[in-house]
């Protein structure tokens, strides 16, 4: 009797209550098969359950120049790496286990997308006014908005707009070493490459490309395959992940980075011709 | 190793354009954000939607790294802005010891298609040292 109250108690405090009807679900995961077609669905189920907690988690990093839509996509993607990884036979419990994943994936992202010291608060501050009033823009116009329209929307003058947008120029773009140190939160859950390959038939150098696409990270791959196998824009791009166009552009400008630079390592594969 | 690029004259000679925009920087890798920045700058100044900035700053990067990658070791990548009505160009330019062009094939030129509205490269060839070109033009979306 008192040893199942107390089991009782430990679990109400450790689970949260909030996600406790989760914990079985896991469970469920564990068991089957990996190409049981319910893995994705009970997987979808696990992270959308535990949505509030990248939320939460986003939320307290909030406030610091970085669009708390962006920290919420990159918790998310935290979220999703935790459930990837987490094995329930392994006697922890989600949450200890989610809540320092879920905080190291936006800490690098803050590590990779921060503002270069020198940057005054009011041009920070400035940027991400910008970036929200360009989002808000987008939806309206159905496109990306142009510096005076985003002027306009704000009151602000021209020049403080164009002072705003240089600004993200000095964005912490991220050094080669930091590209290239392989971020290993690629999901092999969600490795669809069909689409890739297809697109990719015909490309010159495709033999050494496929497996540096293959490495990337998903969402970095995912943002890459929009681009520039289905010609989408970044605004779109953007909508469709549910981050800001800055924060595309700045993963695609990565994405570029390290795949020339994988190129590049290639033993030379281009010989001269004619 | 400090004199001219072949090919500055054909710069220097554009002096009917103004307007246009040139920078003469150290073709390495590093030097990238630099004419990044530039490019951005050209862009916003110029009141062109955020995508089109955007884009027109990653197709700059596949142009210059591109070049960088050609160049001759300790020489030095010509870029040349140029703006006329609803359109950017850029060109950029890089001594190399081989003559060939970018090949059309590689997905570093399907990068560039993507993002311009125009991209086209050729070779300007001499005894050993070639002037690799790779032009770019971005036009604007909205009617501005």
């Amino acid at each position: 009797m008192t040893n199942g109250r107390e089991s009782q108690n430990q679990r109400g405090n450790t689970a949260d209550g909030e996600y406790e009807h989760l914990v079985p679900v896991f469970v469920e995961l564990a068991a089957i098969a990996g190409d049981d077609p319910r893995r994705t669905e009970l997987r979808d189920r696990l992270v959308t359950g535990h949505l509030p907690l990248a939320e939460h988690i986003a939320t307290r990093f909030s406030h610091r120049g970085v669009p708390r839509e962006d920290l919420v996509q990159v918790a998310t993607v935290g979220l999703i790496n935790a459930v990837d990884r987490f094995e329930p036979d392994r006697g922890s419990d989600f949450l200890s286990f989610a809540v320092p994943t879920i905080m190291g994936e936006v800490r690098r992202h803050f590590r990779d997308a921060s503002w270069s010291m020198r940057v005054p608060r009011r041009l920070k501050e400035l940027n991400l006014s910008i970036t929200s009033a360009s989002g808000e823009l987008a939806q309206q116009l159905g496109r990306a908005p142009t510096p005076s329209e985003i002027a306009e929307k704000l009151g602000l003058s021209l020049e403080d707009v164009y002072e705003g947008l240089e600004a993200g120029n000095a964005y912490h773009s991220v050094s080669l070493d930091e590209a290239l140190s392989a971020d290993s939160d690629s999901d092999p859950l969600a490795d669809t490459l069909g689409e890739e390959d297809a697109a990719l038939e015909g490309v010159e150098n495709h033999e050494s490309l496929r497996p540096l696409i293959e490495e990337l990270p998903e969402r970095e791959r995912q943002i890459l395959t929009l681009r520039f196998f289905h010609n989408l824009t970044q605004t779109q791009i953007a909508d469709r992940v549910g981050i800001s166009q800055m924060h595309v552009s700045r993963l695609l400008a990565r994405t570029l980075e390290r795949l020339r630079q994988g190129l590049l390592d290639e033993p030379a594969a281009e010989e001269p011709q004619s | 190793m400090s004199e001219f690029l072949p090919g500055t004259e054909a710069l220097a000679g554009s002096q009917d354009d103004p307007d246009g925009i040139e920078l003469r920087i150290g073709a390495k890798l590093e030097q990238l954000p630099i004419i990044r920045s530039l490019a951005a700058t050209v862009a916003i100044r110029a009141d062109f939607d955020l995508d089109s900035i955007a884009d027109l700053k990653l197709a700059v990067d596949e142009v210059c790294s591109t070049l960088i990658t050609r160049a001759v070791p300790g020489s030095a990548l010509m870029c040349r802005f140029t703006l006329r009505g609803n359109e950017i160009r850029f060109l950029g330019m890089a001594t190399s010891a081989t003559a060939t062009e970018p090949r059309r094939d590689s997905f570093g030129w399907r990068v560039l298609t993507t993002l311009t509205d125009e991209a086209t490269a050729w070779v300007d060839r001499a005894d050993a040292e070639h002037l690799v070109h790779i032009e770019i033009a971005k036009r604007k979306t909205t009617g501005g």
